[in-house]
C-alpha cells in the first residue's frame, strides 16, 4: 500500500480484495457486496448474512458506495450478503509509524512529577502483582485433542495439481520482533520452493506490506480486514482445498490458534509450526497461548532456553520444541570480540539501544545515567552517553536530560543509527528492561566489544554473566548498575574474568542452531511435491 | 472405539531403572499414545536422561514436581496432568516395573472384551505383577471380591478384584471423572489401595494374568507389620496412619480399632521391639485425625 494513491485506485483494489476473499470463502455461492466507506483509516467491520437479505437504510447512508452481485456457480446455493466497510486512505501522519507521546497515568502524575523512580517502583509493584494473578486467571494446562474413533474415517489430503504452499499466519505488518521473525520465514518459504499466503490477525495499515518477496508466490490477504472472526476457520479451510497448503506456520496469530480445532479434525495433513518469543508477566503472552494449543500444534519453534524450560517445566512438552535462535549465521556470527573497556580509564561511554517504550524502561536507563554523571563527578572520569531510539517516551526523556543538567552528556540517536560503528564506541550498554526474550542487542553489543548489562528478565542469563544481571526493582535495578560500573572500572580481574564469561556466553550461543537452520528442513520437506 | 491411552510413571532418583521402563513402553505391541513422566524433584540424571529421550520420543511427556510429594503425590499430578491431555486410558505405573511387551495391549482388550461380553464396565485391570524370578510379587497382589469367579471363563481368567497396587493398572477415564484422583496426602503407601477400592464402588476391576510385569524391587516380600524395622519404619508409619485413616472414613471407630488389633497382633507375633510398636501405634492414633480430601477432576 502507499501512501500516494488515487483514491478511486483505492477503492477498487479494496473492493477486489473483499471479492476475492469471499469467492475463497463461498466458491459457488452467489455474493451480493454492499460497501461503504469507513471513518476510520485502519478498520473495515464486514458482517455476513448467508441468505438474500434485504437492504437498510444503515447499509444505504451518506457512506454507501455501491455494490456488487457475483453470481454463484450452482443455481440451488443459498446467496450470502456481505456489507462490507473499506477504511478510508490514511492521512500522511497517521502514515508515519507514530505513537502519542508517553503521559503518566493521570491519577500519578503528580507522583512522577516528584520522583519517576517513586512512579516506576509503582508501575513495577503493579505489574508484578498481575504476574501473581496470571495462572490463577489464565488456563495454564494444554487443551485435550481426542485421537477419534477408527470406526469414522480419517481425512485425507486431496490430490492437487497446485505447488504445494504454507499459510503463514502475523500479528500484524508492522515493525517488531517476532515481525522480522515472520518475515524472514516469509523468505525461507519462498526459497524453500513454496507458495505463500500471508495473514495477519490485527487490522493496521501493515505498513511494512511492501517488505514481502515481491513475486506472483507471495500473496497477502487482507481478511484481517474484510473477515470476521468467527470466519476464519471456514476461510482457513477452503484456502487449504484450493491453494494446496501443507503447512501453517502461526507468528502471534490469535485466529489461527483459534481455527486449530477445525484444521485438525478437516484437515489433519497440514503440518503446524508457531514461533513464540517472550512470556509476557500478565498472562504469559503467547508462549502461553501456544502451549495450551500444544497438542494441536506439530513443531514449537523457540527462541530462547527460557521457552524451552517454559514449555517442559509448565506445559511438559519436550520433544516438539526446537530452538532455533534469531541470528543470521553469515553476518552476526563474526570472529571473537574485543572489548573497549579498560580499567581506570579516565573516559567512559555508555549507551542505550532499544525502542523508547515502557518495556525498555527508558525512565530506569536516565536515572541510571544520572546517578552515573554523579559517580563519573567524583572519580575524574569524562563521562558521556546516547541513547538510540524512538518511540512515545521520547519526549519524556528528553525532559528528564534537562531535569538532571544532562544535556550536555547525553546524545539521543534516531533509529536508524549505525548501531555497529555507535557500539565500537560504546564501553557499556544498559537494558535494564522490564521483560525481554532474548534482546539481539546485547549479542550484537559483545561482537563489537560493548560490555552489556542488563536486568535478570527472561533469557537474559543466557547472554550476560551472573554479575552483569542487575534486578528488575527499579530502585535496585540503578543501585546495582552503579555498583556494577564501580567494579568494572576500579578492579582489572573483575574486569577480566567478566570478559572472559562474556565471550563465553557468545560462543555457547553462536554454537545453537539458527531459527533458519531448524525451519528450512521443515519448508523443503513441504515443498517436495508428489508424482 | 476411543483407546487414546496415556502411561503414567512417577519417579524418584532411579534413573536407570526409568530408561528401563522407558525402553519397555517403547517396544509395547499397543504403544501409549502419551507417556508421562512424573519427576518427584530427582536429584540424580532424571531430568537430563527424560529429556533426551523426550527429544526423540514425541508421545514422552515429563513433568518435573517441585518437590517431592511422595508416590501418592505423583500419582495424583501425573493422573490430573493426562486426564487434562484427554486420554480415555490410563496405564499407572512405577518406575522399577517393566512391562511385558504386549502388557497394555492384553490389558486393554481385556477390559474391552469383558464390557462387550458380560455388559458390566471394569473400573480398572490390573495385570499380573511377577518378581525378577518370574514368581508371584508379594506386595502387589490384588483383593478378589467376594464372587470373584462370576465371569471366570477358560482362556479369559478375569477375576473381579477390588484392590491393586499402582504397577501396571489401567483405569478408563469415566471411572477418573466418577470418582476422582488418587489422595495426594497420603504421600506414600495405602494410596493405590484407597484408590482402586474407591473406584471399585462403581464396580470390581479384573485381574489380568496374561498382562505380565516384571517388578524390580530389591527383595519379594509383602506388607506386613512384623517387618517394620528402624530403616523401614518411616513407610510403615505413613501405612499406619493412611490405612487408619481410611478404616475409620469407611468403617468407623470399630473398624479402626479391628485394623489396630490386627496390626498389634503381627507386630507381636514377630517380637517386634517396643520402640518401633509405640511409633507404630502413634500413627494409627494419628490417623484418627486425618481426613485428607478428595479431589475430583
Amino acid at each position: 500500500m502507499s501512501l500516494y494513491q488515487n483514491p478511486e485506485d483505492y477503492i477498487n483494489q479494496e473492493a477486489e480484495k473483499v471479492v476475492s476473499i469471499y469467492k475463497r470463502l463461498y466458491p459457488s455461492r452467489e455474493l451480493r457486496l454492499v460497501f461503504k466507506e469507513g471513518r476510520s483509516p485502519i478498520l473495515g467491520e464486514t458482517s455476513v448474512i448467508e441468505g438474500r437479505a434485504a437492504l437498510h437504510h444503515g447499509q444505504l447512508g451518506a457512506e454507501y458506495l455501491g455494490q456488487i452481485n457475483v453470481p454463484g456457480s450452482s443455481a440451488d446455493g443459498v446467496p450470502v450478503t456481505i456489507t462490507s466497510t473499506i477504511p478510508r486512505l490514511p492521512l500522511p501522519n497517521e502514515y508515519r509509524q507514530t505513537a502519542a507521546p508517553w503521559v503518566p497515568q493521570r491519577a500519578l502524575k503528580p507522583v512522577f512529577k516528584l520522583s519517576p523512580m517513586l512512579y516506576e517502583q509503582i508501575r513495577y509493584i503493579a505489574e508484578m502483582l498481575r504476574k501473581k494473578r496470571a495462572d490463577r486467571r489464565h488456563l495454564m494446562t494444554a487443551l485435550p485433542l481426542g485421537k477419534g474413533s477408527a470406526l469414522f474415517a480419517t481425512p485425507t489430503a486431496p490430490v492437487s495439481s497446485k505447488k504445494p504452499s504454507i499459510l503463514v499466519g502475523m500479528h500484524w505488518l508492522e515493525v517488531g520482533g517476532a515481525e522480522k521473525l515472520a518475515f524472514d520465514t516469509i523468505r525461507w518459504a519462498h526459497e524453500a520452493g513454496l507458495r505463500v499466503f500471508v495473514v495477519a490477525s490485527v487490522a493496521e495499515l501493515q505498513r511494512l506490506q511492501d517488505k514481502l518477496p515481491s513475486s506472483p508466490d507471495v500473496t497477502f490477504l487482507r481478511i484481517d480486514r474484510y473477515l470476521p472472526y468467527h470466519l476464519w476457520p471456514h476461510f482457513i479451510e477452503e484456502l487449504i482445498r484450493a491453494e494446496n497448503i501443507r503447512m501453517i506456520h502461526i507468528h502471534h496469530c490469535p485466529p489461527l490458534y483459534d481455527s486449530l480445532p477445525q484444521l485438525r479434525a478437516i484437515a489433519p495433513w497440514v503440518k503446524i509450526i508457531d514461533s513464540t518469543h517472550i512470556v509476557e508477566y500478565a498472562d504469559g503472552g503467547y508462549p502461553r497461548v501456544s502451549a495450551v494449543w500444544s497438542n494441536f500444534i506439530d513443531i514449537h519453534h523457540v527462541i530462547s532456553g527460557e521457552l524451552v524450560d517454559y514449555y517442559r517445566d509448565r506445559f511438559h512438552v519436550v520433544g516438539k520444541v526446537k530452538l532455533g535462535r534469531m541470528l543470521d549465521r553469515d553476518s552476526d556470527m563474526q570472529a571473537t570480540p574485543e572489548f573497549n573497556m579498560q580499567a581506570a580509564q579516565t573516559s567512559l561511554h555508555v549507551g542505550f539501544i532499544g525502542r523508547l517504550y515502557y518495556q525498555k524502561r527508558p525512565v530506569v536507563v536516565m536515572e541510571a545515567f544520572r546517578r552515573l554523571a554523579r559517580w563519573a563527578k567524583r572519580n575524574n572520569v569524562e563521562l558521556t552517553a546516547s541513547i538510540v531510539g524512538e518511540g512515545p517516551f521520547l519526549e519524556t526523556l528528553q525532559g528528564l536530560s534537562r531535569r538532571y543538567g544532562l544535556q550536555d552528556r547525553v546524545t539521543f540517536l534516531p533509529a536508524d543509527t549505525n548501531v555497529p560503528a555507535l557500539l565500537e564506541k560504546t564501553d557499556i550498554l544498559l537494558l535494564p528492561s522490564n521483560n525481554e526474550g532474548l534482546a539481539l542487542v546485547c549479542y550484537e553489543a559483545i561482537g563489537h566489544g560493548c560490555i552489556p548489562i542488563s536486568t535478570d528478565v527472561g533469557s537474559q542469563y543466557e547472554i550476560i554473566p551472573p554479575d552483569l544481571l542487575v534486578p528488575l526493582s527499579p530502585r535496585a535495578a540503578v543501585r546495582q548498575i552503579l555498583n556494577v560500573v564501580d567494579r568494572l572500572w576500579r578492579e582489572p580481574a573483575f574486569l577480566a574474568k567478566q570478559k572472559q564469561d562474556l565471550v563465553k556466553a557468545w560462543n555457547r550461543i553462536s554454537s545453537d542452531m539458527t531459527a533458519r537452520e531448524v525451519l528450512m528442513p521443515i519448508y523443503l520437506d513441504a515443498a517436495v511435491t508428489e508424482d | 472405539m476411543l483407546d487414546k491411552t496415556a502411561a503414567v510413571i512417577v519417579t524418584f532418583n532411579r534413573s536407570a531403572k526409568l530408561a528401563k521402563v522407558i525402553d519397555a513402553l517403547q517396544r509395547q505391541t499397543r504403544r501409549p499414545e502419551v507417556i508421562l513422566v512424573v519427576d518427584n524433584a530427582s536429584t540424580d540424571d532424571t531430568q537430563d536422561m527424560v529429556i533426551s529421550r523426550a527429544q526423540e520420543d514425541l508421545s514422552i511427556r515429563y513433568l518435573r514436581l517441585p518437590q517431592n510429594v511422595g508416590g501418592a503425590g505423583g500419582f495424583h499430578a501425573g493422573l490430573k496432568t493426562a486426564y487434562e491431555q484427554g486420554a480415555n486410558y490410563f496405564w499407572i505405573s512405577d518406575d522399577d516395573a517393566y512391562p511385558e511387551p504386549d502388557a497394555i495391549e492384553k490389558l486393554l482388550s481385556a477390559i474391552r472384551e469383558f464390557e462387550v461380553q458380560n455388559q458390566w464396565r471394569p473400573s480398572f485391570a490390573a495385570s499380573r505383577v511377577e518378581w525378577i524370578d518370574g514368581s508371584l510379587c508379594e506386595m502387589n497382589t490384588p483383593r478378589p471380591v467376594w464372587d470373584w469367579p462370576r465371569f471366570v471363563r477358560p482362556g479369559k481368567a478375569w477375576a473381579l478384584v477390588d484392590s491393586a497396587s499402582f504397577v501396571s493398572i489401567l483405569v478408563p477415564r469415566w471411572a477418573v471423572e466418577t470418582h476422582g484422583l488418587p489422595i495426594a496426602d497420603y504421600f506414600i503407601w495405602f494410596d493405590d489401595a484407597e484408590y482402586t477400592r474407591r473406584l471399585s464402588r462403581s464396580y470390581p476391576g479384573i485381574f489380568v494374568p496374561e498382562s505380565r510385569v516384571i517388578h524390580d524391587t530389591p527383595d519379594n516380600r509383602g506388607v506386613n507389620f512384623g517387618f517394620v524395622n528402624d530403616k523401614s519404619l518411616w513407610k510403615f508409619r505413613y501405612g499406619a496412619r493412611n490405612e487408619a485413616s481410611w478404616r475409620r472414613r469407611e468403617g468407623g471407630m470399630i473398624a479402626l480399632l479391628s485394623y489396630a488389633y490386627g496390626v498389634h497382633q503381627q507386630m507381636k507375633g514377630a517380637n517386634v521391639p517396643w520402640k518401633l510398636r509405640r511409633n507404630i501405634y502413634a500413627a494409627i492414633l494419628g490417623g484418627i485425625r486425618f481426613c485428607p480430601s478428595i479431589k475430583n477432576v
